[in-house]
This record gives structure tokens, sequence and C-alpha cells, in this order.
């Protein structure tokens, strides 16, 4: 593991005290496991030759932190569910909850300006919770439903993360509720699917047997 | 060329089995992807796999369609559904495949479908000959298509038991795919009315499908 990636790995537990900061970067050479434990905190210098630049040290710290949660998902014990995978990746929210908003904001400012808003980054940090999500619970989706499953499984997440932020307590119950909403949605979408296939099959039978073809 | 092509389809053991049979379900060869790959790797083998998966689509589809129109001519009808059935079967593993490897699936199979089913019912409608042309045109971009992404394949690392299978798996389905080719010959695909343009037309469609499916 490089120097960077040790780095990031001591500051992010350092995030709940300090927040997605600089500071925090800067103090996790302080709990370096000793000899390697420095006794003052990294220079602005090196914050910046390590990391980036003003914000974007930031946003590194912000993306190895959603990496983490991504590696949650994927250490899920086999046999895991929906509910209980994203249940644990809502938890693990928990700890920095106060710095998020930050975090999302910035994420969402793009580098020069333009457009104002860069929905980009919110959209893939929850298709890619999403996808593991699916992957470490097994769900074998093919073709278009692989699309819909993530899609519906990614404006869950979202949500209830939005929820969470101004509701913790009540987070995993709003979770829960969508999540039983979306399975009763993909019943009823199944039934009526398969009425119109059997809707198509009578209608090509009666084609057939009519002799045109 | 030919005479692989039939040690291939008699083999007792055909590569595919170890997807098509329950068996083998839990074997790394068939549940594992290689993560020591490059990105460059990795969007390689998903752009391989999502076209393939969306050709074995298509290729059903078309079958669905000309079996629909032709499928109770005594000659025609069986010979359809038997190529039929072995698509059905790679599309089959294909789906495990990118199950497997991670795949996202392209946007498009909806289209594949549509289209495919369009192709085959009215090349059908323009008689058994022409079915068979679509068939030999169609295989034809398909089989070469394999044949690239075997050689594509060559820079995969063998170390992961998953890639030397993958190899063997295209290469099945190739010379299925040629097999199909030689059996549309052989029922007169050369005899249909414009046959020249029929193939160029639809063999430049299945080329214009690939490059769409390799990007989304």
């Amino acid at each position: 593991m490089s120097t960077r990636s040790r780095l990031l790995q001591h500051a992010i537990p350092l995030i709940k005290t300090h927040g997605f900061t600089r500071e925090a970067l800067a103090r996790s050479v302080l709990v370096l496991p000793s000899p390697e434990a420095h006794p003052e905190p990294l220079s602005e210098t090196a914050i910046s030759a390590l990391f980036g630049h003003g914000d974007l040290a930031r946003r590194t710290l912000i993306r190895a932190w959603l990496d983490g949660g991504v590696q949650k998902i994927q250490a899920a014990p086999p046999g895991s569910t929906m509910k209980q995978v994203l249940r644990a990746r809502l938890e693990l929210n928990e700890p920095v909850l106060q710095h998020l908003p930050e975090a999302f904001a910035l994420l969402a400012s793009p580098n020069s300006g333009l457009p104002p808003l860069d929905p980009r980054p919110a959209f893939q940090h929850a298709t890619k919770v999403a996808d593991e999500a699916c992957y470490a619970t097994g769900d074998a989706s093919l073709q278009l439903a692989w699309f819909a499953r993530r899609a519906s499984l990614a404006a869950i997440y979202s949500t209830a993360e939005l929820h969470q932020l101004t509701s913790p307590k009540t987070a995993y119950a709003f979770l829960d509720s969508l999540l039983d909403s979306s399975s009763s949605l993909k019943s009823t979408l199944d039934e009526v699917n398969l009425f119109s296939s059997y809707f198509v099959k009578s209608w090509a039978g009666i084609l057939k047997s009519s002799g045109v073809f | 060329m030919l005479s692989f092509r039939r040690y291939a389809s008699t083999s007792r053991s055909l590569p595919s089995e170890m997807y098509t049979n329950p068996l083998h379900s839990g074997e790394p060869a068939v549940s594992t992807t290689p993560t020591s790959i490059t990105a460059a790797q990795r969007n390689a083998l998903d752009a391989a796999l999502r076209i393939d998966q969306a050709g074995e689509i298509a290729a059903n589809w078309i079958y669905h369609g000309q079996h629909f129109v032709l499928g109770r001519d005594p000659h025609t009808g069986p010979l359809i559904q038997e190529m039929w059935d072995q698509e059905k079967k790679h599309l089959l593993v294909m789906d495990k495949l990118q199950l497997q490897h991670r795949i996202r699936p392209t946007i498009l199979t909806e289209v594949a479908k549509v289209a495919g089913f369009g192709l085959g019912a009215v090349t059908a409608l323009m008689g058994k000959e022409a079915a068979m042309a679509c068939t030999e045109a169609v295989e034809t971009v398909i089989g070469e298509h394999y044949d690239d992404q075997l050689r594509e394949m060559e820079s995969l690392p063998h170390d992961h038991p998953s890639v030397p299978l993958l190899k063997d798996v295209v290469r099945e389905f190739r010379d299925d795919e040629l097999e199909h080719l030689d059996t549309a010959v052989e029922n007169y695909s050369q005899r249909a009315p414009a046959h020249a343009l029929l193939s160029s037309v639809i063999g430049a469609g299945c080329k214009v499908a690939i490059e769409l499916c390799k990007r989304v």
C-alpha cells in the first residue's frame, strides 16, 4: 500500500472529530503505528503534494471515505439481504453525519465553477452503492431488469440517505418501507408483464392458426 | 477448420457445459472473475461480453422471427428450431458470464429483440432462401467477431481459471455460429433474391449494432 493510501486510511477515523478537512489529513501521521508516527501534523505543503491543492485534498478524503463504504458492502457476510446491506451502509454514515452535508455539497460543486451544480458525483455514489449491494446479495437481474433494479435501489438509497441527514433515527424504518414498496411494485409489474406475454402469445397463436403465415 | 468444427460440436464435454451443468456451479472458473487485470483489460472484457450477450439476444430473436413465419415448413422449420435451440444455450451461458464477470449489459437489449425479430420475420416472409441468406450474413459477422475477440483475449492473464474457460467457450460458440453459416449455405442461401445486397445490408447492420453495444 502506498504512503498516500495509508495516510488516507488513518485519516478516515479522524473525520468524526475533524470533518472532511485538510486538518484530518494533516493529523493522519500522528496516528501511524510507532515508530512511523510523526510528532507533528503534516505541513500544508506536504498535504498539497500528497493529496492535492485546496479543496482537492478534501475531495480525495471524501472519495477515500466513500470507497471505504463500498468495501464495507463488499465485506457483507454471505446470505445477507438487501435490507441488511443497505442498513449497514447507512450505519457507516452515522459517526460523520454532521459533516456529510458539507461533503456532498463539496462533491457537487464543480472545479471550474460551471455548471453551478454537478450532480454526477452524487449519482455515481448512489449507483455504486446499488451495484455493490446487488453483487453482495447475489442479485441475478439480467438485461433491462439489471438497469431497473440498480436504478430503483440507487433512488431508494439516495432518498434514505437524504432522510438520514435530517432524521437519523427514523432513517432505517424509512429505508425498510421504501424497499418493501419497491418489492410490491415489482411483483405487480411482473404480473402485468406475465399477463402481457400471455396476451401476445394468444394473438400470435390466433394469427398462425388463421393461416396468414 | 471444418474438421475442428466437427470435433468441437461432437466432443463429449463442451466448455459451455461448465456453465450449463449445475454440478460445476461452485467452481472458481465459473464463479469468479480475475481481479488482477488492468483497467484497460477490464474495459475490454466488459465490452466483449456485453457485445456477445447482445448478439446472442438478437440471434435468438432472429430465429424466433424466422420460426414464427417458417415454423410449419416441414424442412426449414426443424432446421431453424435446431439453430434456435443452440442460440438459447449460448444466451444462457452469456447470461451466466455477465453475472460472473459483473458486466453491465447493453441498454439496447429491447431494441435488439425487436430488431432481431423484425429481421428474422421479414427475411422469412421473403422466402426460405432469404431467411437462410439472413442467417448466412449474421453468422459470418458473428463468427468473425468471435475470432477477433479470441485474439484480443490473448492479452488476458491465463493464471485465473476463468480466462482459459472463457476462451474455450468463445471458441465453441464461434464454431457453432460457423456451423449455422454452413447450414444456411447448404440450404441455398445464395439463391435468395438480391443475395449480395441483402448480405451487405444485414452485415453492415450487424457491425453497427456491435459498435453501439460496445459503447452503450
